[in-house]
């Protein structure tokens, strides 16, 4: 070209041309090369979508394999949105599906299947659950009117099953909808999330009491895991990778059924038997009740009874809030949900009296055979401590004053830790701590109390807890009385069954304490317990200390309580009539606790067969009346298989006794 | 048209026969690298299209593969015959070129015209398309080209004027469409070829900042509708995204993206394969191209655009006169333009405007226009020493 201009033109338009592609190859590069990792991840979320299918929870056997909590199938109908919606007869459908819902026995509106399908918790691309537990009728109807029903199906859900219905039910617990706190508990919260091995959905059941609580990690199954890819409309192209879910392991408990159910049947009978008998203090209400049963060489709990009590079955769809409010709403003792056996705190009253003699002759303020004058009342400052009914047992050593319960003589023991406190120190509260209460067993069950051992300290971190006002109508400090009243297992003392039926154990055991056992192994699914290839983990006995128990301190209360069943001066004499004590003698001790304004709260506490323990059982009656004469007859019946002896032919009710 | 080339080939063979030596035959000269890359762009793009609509049934669906085959077939004859046309010719027919593509754009917004994806931009014949504005825009560059080649370089503000109104009629036409990629492209051709026509720097500088001024202007005005604002201003400020704009530059990011270095495989990109891209196998057909043949792909697509782009700017170094350099400047601005656009919005550095990519882009005008701008140049071209 003739001038230079054009040339310089084409120049600059070069220039551009290259600069623009230099933009784009390095554009280019930086996605593809620098960026791409994270693009991929981008785009793998995209079109990635991973479907849970739940598994089924592990059994719960009791010892000897039994089961106590199985599954079964439930027939669950499921609509998916996408499909009712992509059907174009959403609404007919609904009310179709509504209608036959209803003619099949599960009264449904259009409106509850709605609500289901918009609930946020469901994925859009999963079907979504609308109702649970139909029958097979309709599930037939269902398949042979699929045209009527797009986007309807049928599945088959795994669901908890109670062949022995309640049995045990505060044991086992129950299962229910996990909350938004358990969820984010195992699972982190969206921006902190936490890897979990069993991932929870929000729909997914937990374990919401007992040991389906405790051994929740054991009982959940591996849930499956459906990776699935979608379009970009979000439908299901095809199934990536597929892991199907894996049963939860078994679970089993050291309970023995034969004694758990004997011990229910008995306990609940006995507490219908009483209800409404009239005492001085009141009318024996006798609502709530509970027992617990351990085995003192190991620890394992055998039976563990707790009245009121629920049908776990009524968790199985989702309990109804009113039903729930039912349940709970009334007094507090007839809500059925606590386990009384681990989270009642009663007032030991006599049976505490083991406690009381230990510590006097373990610091050596008495001996076996130093009697003292029982008049029938102890003067303690300016106040009387009596006898029930004030009856004077005359000069009574220790052995006879277990055996009769002579409060006068624990009493004066009582006192005279508190005047010589700074020669014998804090002998009882000690003892007690030795035997475990105060403290809670460490139980593998949820709800655990630990019940309470009163001293000085304790009394004055109550009353510094009181708003002013009602301080100035207590008193910090403590008394001769306090330790008199608590010689007795009165007072501010607490002890749960459970600690009662440990500390007894722990005596005849000669001192080894252990920690309650609840579950002896984890099993494979649907593992035999006596095939040691089936168990994934055993529980060994927990011994965590040992009370130093010579045998000048075993004897006496030894023999004191062995008189309790056997002695005709014993106060669970008439409890034991006709019970084969010789064949399998029985150590015990009666309790009466009073409780203000209404009737004694019964205690009970047994161990047998002397001296190769086999079980300590534990009951406690609220409000019933004397131990001796309502819960020793209870005991007396859970332990009566057990001695090989026929079942007397009882009839539930109070018998001759008392204390 | 028709006429024209039956003489010129018959001219040829005629002279093929009597001057077999003759080293100045056109057809001796023929760009071999351009014809080349622009066969193998062809090729790629036809696999493209079919990746992106083939489906995900086992059954392929072939029924983009094969219109798109038959527009490659009628472009591959158009950009002969217009190769072997002298351009020189064209001289003769600008004016009722230019004249007919106004009319096509007057009649494409009258009853006549089909709408489609919020444009009357097409005249449908049964199941073909045709885009008047692609020819308009082949029209735009050959009046553009004879009037400045007439300028001589000598262009004072009334010749502007008249360049100007030239090509400011078929962009007003295609804004009642509207149609305002197509307008940008417009643009870049006017502007390219004002610069290669030898209008005055200040002029060119004025014209920019006018260009700017008024972009902001009709941003700001009721001009244009909201979702073009948004889906122009959506590259910068995504959080002002109403259409999705966003959404279809972040999904076709991830998915050029996902390609890495080898990419996903043919037929294999996950991202193309399940839809996740919006127009796919037009605007956003280069996501097909990154997520499926990776960095190595994308850059040999790239590179045979650049060999192009460099081959088209050599003929109008080379080319014997004003004319034919003007006519390449025209076609290499209407390149550059739309790879850049296009490319640059599916990697999310340019605002999204449905332009296609030439070549690439499923679409039968924008193809044989494509074509035909090659052909233009690979006229030009051969005849450079005559």
């Amino acid at each position: 070209m003739e001038s230079e201009s054009p040339r310089l033109r084409l120049s600059i338009l070069a220039i551009i041309v290259v600069s623009l592609f230099g933009a784009l190859f390095a554009r280019l590069w930086y996605l593809q090369v620098m960026a791409a990792p994270q693009f991929q991840d981008v785009a793998a979320a995209n079109r990635e979508r991973v479907i849970y299918e739940e598994a089924p929870r592990g059994r719960i056997l009791d010892r000897n394999g039994r089961v106590i909590v199985d599954n079964r199938t439930s027939l669950v109908v499921t609509a998916s949105p996408r499909q009712l919606d992509q059907s174009g007869h959403r609404n007919d459908v609904l009310l179709r599906l509504a209608t036959a819902l209803t003619d099949a026995g599960t009264p449904t509106k259009v409106a509850t299947l709605e609500r289901r399908l918009n609930d946020k918790q469901y994925s859009p691309l999963q079907p979504i659950p609308v109702a649970i537990d139909i029958p097979e009728a309709l599930e037939i109807e269902l398949a042979e009117r699929a045209e009527d029903f797009p986007g309807v199906e049928v599945t088959r859900e795994s669901v908890r099953a109670y062949p022995n219905g309640p049995l045990a039910a505060h044991v086992v617990g129950y299962v229910g909808r996990i909350s938004e706190q358990e969820l984010e508990a195992r699972m982190g919260t969206k921006d902190n999330p936490k890897e979990a091995d069993k991932p929870y959905q929000p729909d997914s059941d937990i374990g919401k009491a007992g040991v389906e609580r405790t051994f929740e990690d054991d009982l959940r199954g591996q849930p499956g895991v459906r990776r699935i890819e979608i379009d970009a409309k979000g439908t299901p192209i095809r199934t990536i990778d597929y892991t199907p879910p894996r049963s939860g392991n078994d679970l089993q408990l050291t309970i023995d059924l034969d004694i758990q159910a004997n011990a229910e049947a008995t306990l609940s009978a006995q507490l219908d038997a009483i209800k409404g008998g009239v005492t001085r203090e009141g009318t024996k209400t006798a609502q709530a009740g509970s027992l617990a049963a351990v085995d003192p060489r190991n620890g394992e709990v055998l039976a563990m009874a707790s009245f009121p009590t629920y049908d776990p079955a009524e968790f199985v769809n989702g309990i109804s809030t009113e039903r729930y409010a039912q349940l709970t709403g009334g007094d507090a003792a007839d809500n059925p949900f606590p386990n009384r056996a681990i989270a009642g705190e009663y007032a030991p009253g006599s049976t505490f009296k083991l406690v009381t003699a230990y510590g006097g002759l373990d610091r050596g303020l008495v001996t076996a055979s130093s009697p003292f004058y029982d008049g029938g009342c102890l003067r303690v400052g300016d106040r009387d401590f009596c006898n029930a009914g004030k009856v004077a047992h005359g000069a009574v050593p220790m052995p006879r004053a277990l055996t009769v319960s002579s409060d006068v003589y624990f009493y004066s023991l009582g006192q005279r830790f508190w005047n010589q406190r700074d020669e014998y120190g804090d002998g009882i509260q000690s003892a007690a701590r030795g035997f475990g209460f105060g403290t809670a067993t460490g139980v593998q069950l949820p709800g655990e109390s630990a019940g309470i051992i009163p001293d000085p300290e304790y009394k004055r971190k109550l009353w510094e807890a009181l708003p002013p006002d009602q301080q100035r109508k207590g008193d910090p400090n403590w008394y001769p009385g306090d330790n008199v009243n608590l010689a007795i297992g009165q007072g501010y003392v607490l002890a749960t069954p459970l600690q009662l039926a440990n500390a007894y154990a722990t005596f005849v055991n000669h001192g080894q304490h252990h920690q309650p056992n609840i579950a002896l192994r984890v099993l494979i699914p649907a593992g035999d317990p006596t095939d040691p290839r089936s168990v994934v983990k055993s529980f060994e006995p927990r011994v965590d200390h040992t009370v130093d128990l010579p045998d000048n301190v075993f004897e006496p209360v030894h023999e004191g309580l062995i008189g309790v069943a056997s002695s005709r001066e014993g106060t669970a004499y008439d409890a034991f009539r006709g019970f084969d004590l010789k064949s399998f003698p029985v150590f015990s001790k009666t309790g009466t606790a009073q409780v203000q304004g209404k009737a004694d709260n019964a205690l009970f506490v047994a161990c047998g067969p002397d001296p190769s323990y086999r079980i300590c059982v534990s009951a406690v009656l609220e409000q019933a009346g004397f131990g001796g004469e309502a819960a020793a007859p209870v005991v007396r019946r859970v332990l009566e298989p057990l001695a090989g002896q026929a079942q007397s032919d009882w009839k539930p009710g109070v018998v001759r006794g008392n204390d | 048209m028709a006429l024209s080339i039956g003489r010129s080939t018959q001219d040829l063979s005629r002279r093929d026969l009597s001057r077999r030596r003759d080293l100045s035959a056109p057809w001796r000269h023929i760009d071999l690298v351009l014809v080349v890359a622009t066969v193998a762009l062809a090729a790629m793009g036809t696999l493209m299209v079919f990746s992106a609509t083939k489906g995900s049934g086992d059954v392929a669906d072939t029924t983009y593969l094969k219109r798109e085959l038959l527009w490659m077939v009628v472009g591959l004859g158009a950009m002969a015959g217009v190769a072997l046309f002298d351009y020189r010719r064209l001289l003769d027919w600008v004016w009722p070129i230019y004249g007919l593509s106004l009319l096509a754009l007057v009649l494409v917004v009258s009853p006549l015209g089909q709408r489609s994806k919020g444009a009357q931009a097409w005249f449908g014949f049964g199941a073909f398309q045709l885009q008047p504005a692609e020819f308009a825009k082949l029209a735009l560059i050959i009046a553009l080209a004879a009037l400045l080649s007439a300028y001589e370089g000598h262009v004072d503000l009334r010749r502007l004027g008249i360049l100007l109104g030239v090509a400011g009629a078929p962009m007003l036409l295609i804004m009642l469409q509207p149609d305002l990629g197509m307008v940008l492209i417009f643009l870049a051709v006017l502007m390219v070829m004002l610069l290669v026509g030898g209008v005055r720097g200040r002029y060119l500088l004025a014209l920019l900042l006018i260009g700017v001024v008024a972009t902001f202007g009709v941003l700001n005005s009721s001009v244009l509708k909201q979702y073009q604002k948004d889906r122009l201003t959506a590259f910068i400020n995504p959080a002002n995204d109403t259409q999705g704009a966003t959404y279809n530059v972040n999904q076709s990011q991830t998915a050029i993206g996902a390609g890495g270095v080898a990419g996903q495989g043919l037929f294999n990109g996950r991202q193309t394969q399940l839809r996740f891209v919006p127009e796919q196998q037009t605007d956003f057909i280069f996501t097909v191209v990154g997520e499926e043949l990776g960095f190595v792909g994308a850059s040999v697509v790239l590179g045979l655009y650049a060999t192009i782009l460099w081959r088209v700017w050599r003929a109008a170094a080379l080319a014997r006169d004003r004319f034919g350099q003007l006519l390449c400047a025209g076609v290499l601005a209407f390149f550059l333009f739309q790879v850049f656009e296009n490319v640059g919005m599916a990697m999310g550095i340019m605002p999204v405007t449905g332009i296609p990519l030439p070549f690439l882009s499923y679409g039968g005008t924008s193809i044989v226009t494509s074509f035909i701008g090659v052909g233009l140049v690979l006229s030009v071209h051969m005849r450079r020493f005559r």
